[in-house]
């Protein structure tokens, strides 16, 4: 073992705030990333637990809601037309203003409590609610290719039946809603037929409805354009090759990605939105500053503990550049020690926030980013104190 | 490298200064430290430098070993005609091929055992892996710790932590040995113990041991003793070590 990792080991309380340091600098910026990446995954999860195996987008599309939307409905019969294509369904969004419906007893309550001048119902929630909701459309047939693949058949089956909503259980409060509860959107009453779990919003509650239900609610695409293709093909293992092909045959008039392609491309695209680069951007620069000027100060402390024995090893003959690897490799050290307590801390910190209802999502790439920025800061603060060496004066050891 | 065993070149002058001076900036006046000083010190020898608190002999130790550069004067030592005139790595490298230290403090990294703390000092010296473990483990049992070398500084006793160091110093087989102050931090019978290690690093191996004391008690163990005193030697005696030297007591 060498000597700077056997004395990062051994002396571990001195290095503890650099290590900490480092830690909540990576939690910073992780825990950011992952809560943007979080949010954006929730108006996407329903998509990307479809069973579709491609998706086909407009041109210039650099995710599924970021560039031009929609396509010719003419290109449906174009992409059906490749044989290893087994279904085409469009998707459908829509949006709108979502009330709950009191009940009259609920009704009573809640004009009491507006009397008596507090906010908000008593227990059992009776307040009326009215928020602004998603919507998004399967095709409620067991298996299909829009239906998300952790939908048991009851879901689908309670959902075929007209008016029936989809709402997720974090949703629930927030609608003043439960199960089996009428409700109105945009005006037209529908009720909750089932409760999914696991796909959380935290900006807007998502409303899962059957294709006919959008088009009894006057919402559905009907004319020349519709939404992105979901496509499925018989051999899910060859959608590279299938979308190159489709790709070729679209001439560029559409573009099809893979499910994994677009997942990523839909998870980045949160990052380019212009504000949240500009708060990412200055809490890595926060990140940095704290981390290089906490590290840096710790190393230096503990380094000049060292002084004495670093001085030794100069009187020696161990040459200055020798001793400036040994600070350089405690750094190096160091960092990796904290990508690790960074790590451990950003899982804490998204096991919290998944239970409170806040999914965090960690694309792989930018936990490598941020693991490589954390020993960037530690190697920074290495070159720092690379000073204090200078205080290795084995000649002061002589008095 | 160091050529190990000296034994052969006992008598013959190790190291040669002419005309130290040395003077220290405080405030606006320099004091001079040492006043022209001339030494040798050779093979095989224990040579000894007394002098009370202030009298310039650990600086002239650090002069001698390549550790603070004198304002004048010239420093031979081995091959090295003249030490001072050598670049900042050269020096360092004289260090590291010839030099033993031993401080007062002991200077141990804490968080490294006994065996390690030697193989460090060999690992700089370009000593394989397994050669290093091989030397540091016969360093530790030549000063007596052989069983303890797997043990942190924090769980040896003053004593031990001292042979350590010296195992350190005595790990790359130097042919300079400076030892500043070795026993003053230790009580009788560990500062026996040192002394005699040191005796027998020149003795033995010709090595040219110098030791800064002012501890009259280890004169018994010296071929020569050299008092000095505000930048000057004040004499220069050379002696033969006594055979049984009386126990140290505290």
């Amino acid at each position: 073992m060498s000597l700077a990792l056997a004395t990062l080991l051994y002396e571990w309380r001195r290095y503890m705030a650099a290590v900490v340091a480092l830690a909540f600098s990576g939690l910073l910026v992780l825990a950011q990333v992952g809560i943007f990446v979080g949010i954006g995954k929730g108006f996407t999860a329903q998509i990307d637990r479809a069973s579709a195996d491609i998706m086909v987008l407009a041109p210039g599309a650099k995710a599924l809601f970021s560039g031009p939307q929609g396509l010719p409905r003419r290109f449906i019969p174009l992409v059906y037309s490749h044989p290893e294509v087994t279904q085409v369904a469009p998707l459908d969004f829509s949006g709108g203003r979502f009330q709950n419906i009191l009940t009259p007893e609920q009704q009573v309550k809640a004009q009491a409590a507006a009397k008596k001048g507090g906010k908000g119902g008593g227990p059992g929630g009776g307040t009326r609610k009215s928020e602004f909701v998603n919507l998004t459309v399967i095709d409620a047939i067991p298996g299909y290719v829009t239906v998300p693949t952790d939908y048991s058949p009851s879901m689908i089956e309670a959902l075929r039946r007209p008016f029936a909503v989809a709402v997720d259980d974090t949703a629930l409060k927030r609608l003043g809603v439960k199960k089996g509860d009428k409700a109105l959107y945009n005006g037209k009453t529908v009720y909750v037929a089932v409760v999914t779990h696991g796909y959380p919003n935290i900006i807007q509650p998502m409303l899962v409805v059957s294709r006919d239900t959008l088009r009894m609610l006057g919402e559905a695409d009907t004319g020349q354009r519709v939404g992105p293709l979901m496509v499925k093909i018989s051999d899910p293992s060859r959608a590279e090759i299938v979308a190159a092909q489709l790709n070729k045959k679209g001439e560029g008039k559409f573009r099809a990605w893979t499910r994994q392609e677009l997942a990523d491309a839909n998870a980045s695209s949160m990052l380019d939105d212009q504000i949240i680069g500009i708060i990412l951007g200055f809490s890595a620069f926060l990140g940095l500053l704290i981390g290089v000027i906490i590290t840096w100060q710790t190393l230096r402390g503990a380094i000049m503990a060292n002084i004495k024995e670093f001085a030794s090893l100069r009187a020696l003959g161990v040459s200055m550049g020798d001793l400036r690897n040994i600070v350089l490799e405690l750094s190096f050290w160091v960092g990796i020690v904290g990508v690790l307590a960074a790590g451990l801390l950003t899982w804490v910190v998204s096991l919290v926030a998944a239970a409170g209802g806040v999914p965090m999502a960690f694309p792989p790439l930018l936990i490598v980013v941020v693991a490589i920025f954390l020993i960037v800061i530690a190697m920074l603060s290495g070159f720092l104190s690379l000073g204090v060496l200078k205080n290795s004066q084995p000649a002061d050891l002589l008095r | 490298m160091s050529s190990g065993d000296n034994a052969h070149k006992r008598g013959e002058t190790a190291l040669k200064a002419t005309h130290l001076v040395k003077r220290f900036k405080t405030g606006r006046s320099y004091i001079e430290v040492l006043k022209g000083v001339d030494f040798d010190a050779k093979h095989g020898d224990v040579t000894m430098v007394m002098g009370p608190s202030g009298s310039g002999k650990s600086t002239l130790v650090a002069a001698l070993s390549g550790l603070l550069k004198p304002d004048e004067g010239k420093v031979s030592a081995l091959e090295a005609s003249d030490l001072w005139s050598l670049s900042n790595g050269k020096i360092d490298k004289f260090r590291l091929d010839h030099c033993g230290f031993i401080f007062q403090g002991f200077n141990l990294f804490p968080a490294l055992s006994a065996k390690q703390q030697v193989m460090t000092a060999l690992k700089y010296q370009g000593v394989g892996k397994g050669e290093q473990a091989r030397r540091a483990q016969a360093a530790l049992e030549s000063v007596g710790l052989g069983a303890r070398v797997n043990q942190r500084p924090s769980e040896l006793s003053g004593g031990e932590k001292q042979r350590v160091a010296i195992a350190r110093a005595l790990a790359k087989n130097p042919n300079l040995i400076f030892a500043d102050e070795p026993t003053s931090a230790l009580d009788g019978e560990n500062g026996q113990i040192v002394i005699r290690l040191l005796r027998e690093a020149a003795s033995v191996r010709g090595a040219a041991v110098i030791c800064v004391t002012h501890d009259p008690r280890l004169e018994a163990y010296a071929d020569r003793v050299i008092h000095i005193e505000d930048g000057r030697i004040l004499d220069d005696v050379r002696r033969t070590p006594d055979a049984d030297p009386a126990p140290f007591s505290h």
